[in-house]
């Protein structure tokens, strides 16, 4: 088992206390966003108001990464795990396997992969687009340094 | 006590189904599925009822809020590409909010549906807390419409990865966009196998998608219903 410096904790039990340290972190954030969203009466949920707070104090420097990092990505890694109660709650709805209630998955299944298929053939189409546009500008911006250069 | 026990038994069966997917890679392998199923059918026969499974269950769902503040980190890593490619992903999350909006009602009106239920689907794309809200909001059934929302998830989790292959989609800005908007943080959650610049489109995407779809789907509601 190595040691750090001072500490009487192995490697892993210091990742483990620092994951949580950085969760709880992410918790203040979280809890600033449900305050934000009560007193302004946001149509946002609480949780993307909070990203948006981290995000901003993370542009600024005023949140270091290292101080999340670990926190987040164990958050992230285990994300599927938090939407398994949500997920549940199917059974209180056992008519959505009656005839209206099949229609009605198979609606959201069949609209879910139309979306999926047009949006990203869509994008991948305007991100070339974007792509082009910029390199012809970057180029166009060579091109009249260029003739500058040679005068 | 109860409340550990479903915790508990929760966190164990889905680090159980992990390793069944590590071992078989296959997509209906998936986790989520595998494991919601198990404990479905656990309840169902034990005859424990949702509200008691809840009473832990509601702590690991509640670790929800904090998760989606983390994805600020992916967001912030790859900022520089989401400002190259700014036009594409704000075109491409109001294609994806409208195409959703209709195809979903056009479905449901075929299907004669009625119009509470076509009320409660129509925020289906939008991350769960803000598909309540907005349902709520336009007449639907709020409980009902955070299942479908986790539905439309679920699609995009698990057949994603099939709808990217045969429409030869490569780019993981077109990943992200189509899947943060058609499939929130379900879906998103499934990029990290792709690229952190995939999940961080996705991240910005299902956050972008929230805001817009807040707006979009009141709207849709007045003037079609």
């Amino acid at each position: 088992m190595s040691l750090e410096k001072g500490f009487p904790f192995s490697n892993d039990s210091m990742r483990v206390v620092r994951i949580i340290a950085q969760i709880l972190i992410l918790y203040i954030f979280y809890y600033a966003g449900v305050l934000i969203g009560n007193l302004t009466k946001l149509p946002l949920p609480a949780s993307v108001i909070g990203l948006v707070l981290l995000f901003i104090c993370l542009q600024l420097k005023w949140i270091k990464v290292d101080y999340i990092k670990d926190g987040a990505s164990f958050l992230i890694g285990f994300m599927m795990l938090f939407f398994i109660p949500p997920m549940i709650g199917i059974i209180n709805y056992p008519e959505l396997f009656s005839l209206s209630g099949s229609l009605l998955m198979a609606s959201v299944i069949v609209s879910t992969l139309f979306v999926l298929i047009t949006t990203s053939l869509i994008c991948q189409w305007i991100e070339k687009k974007e792509l082009a546009m910029k390199e012809k500008k970057e180029k166009g911006e060579m091109d009249h340094a260029s003739k500058y250069i040679h005068h | 006590m109860q409340a550990s026990i479903s915790i508990i038994s929760t966190v164990i069966i889905f680090l159980l189904m992990v390793k069944l997917h590590k071992r078989f890679p296959y997509q209906f392998f998936m986790p989520i599925l595998t494991s919601s199923i198990i404990i479905i059918a656990g309840l169902l026969l034990l005859n424990i009822p949702y509200e008691v499974y809840m009473e832990g269950g509601r702590y690991l769902q509640h670790l929800l809020g904090p998760a989606v503040v983390a994805l600020a980190y992916p967001l912030y890593n790859q900022w520089e590409m989401v400002l190259k490619y700014k036009y594409t992903i704000l075109s491409g999350i109001l294609i994806a909010m409208v195409s959703g909006l209709i195809s979903i009602y056009t479905l449901l009106v075929i299907f004669k549906l009625d119009k509470e239920l076509i009320l409660t689907a129509l925020p289906k794309s939008i991350t769960t807390p803000v598909a309540m809200q907005v349902s709520e909001t336009i007449g639907g059934i709020p409980p009902l419409t955070a299942v479908l929302v986790m539905i439309a998830g679920f699609t995009g989790a698990l057949l994603g990865s099939v709808v990217f292959s045969i429409g030869k989609i490569e780019s993981s800005i077109s990943r992200g966009i189509a899947m943060g908007s058609a499939s929130h943080g379900v879906g998103t959650s499934k990029l990290v196998d792709y690229s952190e610049l995939d999940l961080s489109i996705g991240s910005l995407s299902l956050g972008l998608s929230a805001v817009i779809g807040a707006i979009l789907c009141p709207i849709f509601a007045y003037i079609f219903m």
